[in-house]
């Protein structure tokens, strides 16, 4: 057959197509199937990147939305980064800011909105406020915390949506009041606990501990923010507030004002401003409410005339977690930065270190020698794959060189938030006025986060372990 | 020390940001006052670095360098501002002072209007390390004004220098601007108020890469560039350069390490008020024999 | 040369290496096709070296880097696509090494010029760009389509076609 065909048909026997031999054909073709592994592992590569691609993108708002009229109730330091926040958001129109500090911080918002096309009223009362802008449709509350509470109730039943900045307030009964509010006149209330929109926090949440379970159980959580010494916050002298409007609005000089967080009262001290953040992520993450807590605390560093709340506190919680018992440590200081802030949960099988910070801590992973391999998240694109530390050759024989200890392999969260920190919470909280979303922190699950929180100060004072019922966190 | 020297009386604040130092230099007679003026001023630092930094993955640079061809952002107004001054600046030194580096700044919409920043193009990346101390310096000496601190020097890392009026009983604050070898050599004292400073140089391993032509800066061992602050301070992004003194000379101290000596006292011609230094080494040779140049007024 | 005049094994062995080379060329093609507006520039603005002007110049040509992104993509996928198949395999290896010469003398490693980016392996004078290139040097000598691939076919088709000339009809 061979022959045949190599050596061909006589020259008069041209015409039409040419039988070749089947070798030849084979041969020719032979590289073929080399093109579909390729398209195989090409399918492959894609699906990964998309995975991670999916993963480290936040959902972008869509084009046309309705628009909705906003007020900024509190322009102080945290307004104003909400209102960085919110400026990036789309369909959102400023109506009106509120601040008792007329001379200087309602002045600053009120030129800053104005720079981007808003035209807000400024006011110094809020009730003033609610009275006249009718149009609003929401209000957002970044006012001292001891004002939360009525803040909070006023505007839900003047028929306005509610978001308001942790702590939800000073006090149980606040707190209390304010879901009570929210039940009653059917308006949505988010706290400000903005980590639970955080991408990264709801990618460990849903991808790696609900849907991989890579920490296996967890059995301690620990978590920290330090943050260094500061002096105390102060007012430019000719802006300073006429003391009777200082005191009507329950503050008893400017020096009090500006620094309320410290004051019994008005404030929680650090362990409400930065522990409340923090604690609220172990109750979350855990899928429980603590049973109980014990506690130490003090001022050790700052002036008592000027700081009546702990500077330091550290404390312990005990959680019964479905999985089982849990151990949680937090501690905060204010006299010495390093380290920043962070949550490292620690399971049988890995262990995740997490901030809210693009900067540190965003999301490492350490899996346990022992654990099963986490190769199908990396190529799920749940984690990177893992910067893998130095192998060394043995010799001949050895079992293990016997040197420094080697870290176990880094993974880290492919999720990174482009946006200002506190505007995927704010997005939520918009997408829920439209009807287009669910509230992340509804006032159910911020009252529970200030049972646990408000209940460390407490503890401290007692000087011993209190404990929690279900029905402390039941309203 | 002697306590009747009015510098001496001068209170000192500093605060890490930017990678460098930042400092107040404020007389004042209530150290508890100065002191939170001071913080207040440095808090600010840290929400300008904040939105200016590439080195954060959720600030306006960084979001504005991920943008694809035809995607816009929106930006605080102070980063605006800063990119307007920072192309502002390239045209005037045709490109020697260039934030992306000469990966397409005129790729770069800023649209002051809806504070938006659009890109016509991908692969841009906006650093504004040359530009974002000045203008932090600037906008410091606007809070510290607020709070009533007149008699004020503020600087970030050395580089970037503002002086208001100077110390009561003194004609102006005392500065000095040194030799880059080692050891350090004073080439010049000088007496200032109501002026920006800014310095560029080479220390021993530092290198600066000319966006014009991606080739490292040879012949030019230090730079400096001062322009005087105007009178009264506008604010917000429509203010125009001339109010942000600080970033002006910032930037133009840069430029000045690659400009050539008719170009500097060309641009020092075309602006009235701008004097510039540069200690130039054209042979590369022996750094101890170069010499100070002095351009303008 | 002629690809009937070697022995077998190292026929495979070419193959393969074809085969391979190709995979390679067709996944950076690829890949720079799906990505989003990819440019050559950033890579053309990091030249180093003795050629560095010329491709320097050529990232800030807006019309010409255009063109250039289009045959750099599409002219890797191609070449890929035939290195894989063996089609046309002489001019996939003669393009191939064009392309390839490119990328070498964009960022050559000779004494001096440091790769500003952390590059996985040490190199002087030789990098990996530079062995491809030689790889295709012999795929074009042997011609190694004619052994396994559609050349093969095409080979037998084309000499089996009688000369027009002897044609009677």
């Amino acid at each position: 057959m061979a022959a045949e065909n190599e050596h061909g048909k006589p020259p008069g026997g041209a015409g039409g197509p040419r039988k070749l031999d089947r070798r030849e054909v084979l041969a020719g073709l032979s590289t073929v199937p080399a093109l579909g592994l390729f398209g195989y592992a090409w399918q492959k590569q894609r699906h990964y990147q998309r995975a991670r691609a999916d993963a480290a993108v936040t959902p972008a708002a869509t084009g046309d939305v309705q628009e909705i009229n906003v007020a900024l109730l509190g322009a102080g330091a945290q307004g104003q980064v909400l209102v960085d926040a919110m400026l990036r958001i789309p369909g959102l129109r400023f109506r009106a800011v509120c601040d008792v500090w007329a001379e200087y911080n309602l002045r600053r918002v009120v030129n800053s909105l104005t720079r981007f096309g808003h035209e807000p009223n400024g006011y110094e009362d809020y009730r003033e406020m609610l009275d006249k802008e009718s149009e609003l449709d929401a209000v957002v509350i970044a006012t001292p915390d001891f004002w939360h509470a009525q803040h909070t109730v006023d505007c839900l039943k003047a028929g306005k949506h509610v978001y308001c900045e942790k702590e939800m307030s000073n006090t149980l009964e606040g707190a209390r009041r304010m879901v009570l509010a929210a039940r009653e006149t059917g308006k949505l209330l988010q706290i400000g606990h903005q980590r639970r929109s955080n991408p990264r926090y709801l990618h460990c949440y849903d991808k790696l501990l609900g849907e991989a379970k890579l920490l296996g159980r967890i059995v301690t959580v620990n978590g920290q923010w330090n943050r260094a010494v500061a002096p105390d916050l102060g007012a430019p002298s000719r802006y300073a507030i006429p003391e009777a409007r200082l005191r009507h609005y329950g503050f008893k000089d400017m020096a009090q004002f500006r620094n309320w967080r410290w004051y019994r009262g008005l404030g929680g001290g650090p362990i409400v401003d930065l522990g409340s953040h923090q604690i609220d992520i172990y109750t979350w993450f855990l899928g429980a409410n603590p049973s109980g807590v014990m506690a130490s605390g003090g001022l050790l560093y700052h002036d008592p005339a000027t700081h009546e709340w702990y500077d330091t506190v550290m404390a312990v919680y005990d959680y019964d977690t479905p999985a089982g018992p849990v151990k949680a440590y937090y501690q905060t200081q204010t006299t010495n930065g390093s380290q920043g802030y962070f949550e490292n949960f620690m399971g049988d099988q890995g262990t995740l270190l997490i901030s809210e910070s693009e900067v540190n801590y965003a999301g490492q992973l350490y899996r346990d020698p022992n654990a099963p391999a986490w190769d199908r998240w990396i190529q799920e694109g749940y984690i990177t794959a893992p910067r893998i530390q130095e192998a060394r050759a043995l010799e001949d024989g050895a079992v293990a060189d016997v040197r420094e200890s080697v870290s176990p392999d880094q993974h880290t969260v492919p999720v990174v938030l482009r946006d200002p920190y506190h505007q995927p919470h704010l997005q939520n909280f918009f997408d829920a006025v439209r009807g287009t979303g669910t509230l992340n922190c509804p006032p159910e699950v911020g009252y529970e986060s200030a049972v646990s929180v408000l209940k460390v100060n407490d503890a401290i004072e007692a000087k011993s372990r209190l404990a929690f019922t279900a029905d402390d966190f039941h309203v | 020390m002697d306590p009747q020297r009015p510098v001496d009386q001068v209170r000192r604040f500093s605060h890490e940001a930017m990678a460098t130092i930042f400092e107040v230099h404020a007389w004042h007679p209530d150290a508890r006052y100065a002191a939170q003026a001071a913080q207040a001023a440095f808090d600010l630092v840290d929400r300008l670095e904040h939105d200016l930094s590439r080195f954060r993955a959720n600030s306006d640079i960084t979001r504005v360098n991920h943008l694809a061809a035809g995607e816009r952002t929106r930006v605080a107004p102070s980063t605006l501002e800063c990119l307007v001054i920072a192309r502002h600046l390239f045209h005037l030194t045709g490109g020697a002072f260039d934030v992306s580096l000469g990966t397409g700044l005129l790729s770069l919409a800023c649209e002051v209007e809806d504070m938006t920043v659009g890109m016509t193009r991908t692969g841009v990346r906006v650093d504004l390390g040359g530009i974002g101390k000045g203008y932090a310096v600037d906008l410091m000496s606007g809070v510290l004004e607020e709070w009533g601190l007149t008699h004020v020097l503020v600087h970030g890392g050395f580089s970037s220098v503002l002086a208001l009026s100077a110390p009561p009983g003194l004609d102006g604050w005392p500065l000095t601007f040194s030799h880059p070898g080692a050891p350090p050599r004073v080439l010049a004292r000088l007496s200032v108020k109501q002026l920006a400073l800014g310095a560029s140089g080479l220390r021993k391993g530092d290198h600066i890469v000319d966006p014009r032509t991606g080739e490292p800066v040879r012949g030019r061992l230090a730079a400096w560039a001062a322009v005087p602050r105007p009178a009264s301070a506008d604010e917000g992004p429509r203010a125009g350069p001339r109010q942000r003194p600080t970033a002006i000379t910032d930037a133009l101290a840069t430029a000045c390490m690659l400009l050539s000596v008719d170009e500097i006292q060309g641009l020092c011609a075309q602006n009235p008020g701008l004097e510039a230094w540069i200690v130039a080494n054209p042979d590369g040779g022996a750094i101890g024999n170069a010499q100070m140049l002095h351009f303008g007024r | 040369m002629n690809a009937n005049t070697f022995p077998r094994g190292p026929m495979v062995a070419i193959t393969v290496l074809r085969v391979l080379v190709g995979w390679h060329f067709l996944y950076e093609g690829i890949a720079k096709l799906s990505a989003p507006a990819w440019s050559a520039a950033d890579y053309l603005r990091q030249s180093r070296g003795p050629f560095s002007g010329a491709f320097r110049w050529l990232a800030s040509q807006p019309d010409l880097l255009a063109n250039a992104d289009l045959i750099t993509m599409w002219g890797l996928t191609a070449v890929g696509l035939l290195l894989i198949l063996g089609l046309f395999t002489r001019w996939a290896s003669i393009a191939g090494i064009g392309f390839i010469l490119l990328f070498y003398l964009c960022n050559p490693p000779f004494v001096g010029y440091f790769y500003s980016i952390p590059s996985e392996g040490s190199y002087l004078v030789v990098n990996k760009n530079l062995v491809e290139l030689a790889a295709l040097l012999v795929i074009f000598t042997v011609n190694s389509g004619r052994f396994a691939g559609l050349d093969r076919i095409l080979g037998a088709l084309v000499a089996r076609r009688p000369p027009l000339a002897g044609v009677p009809s």
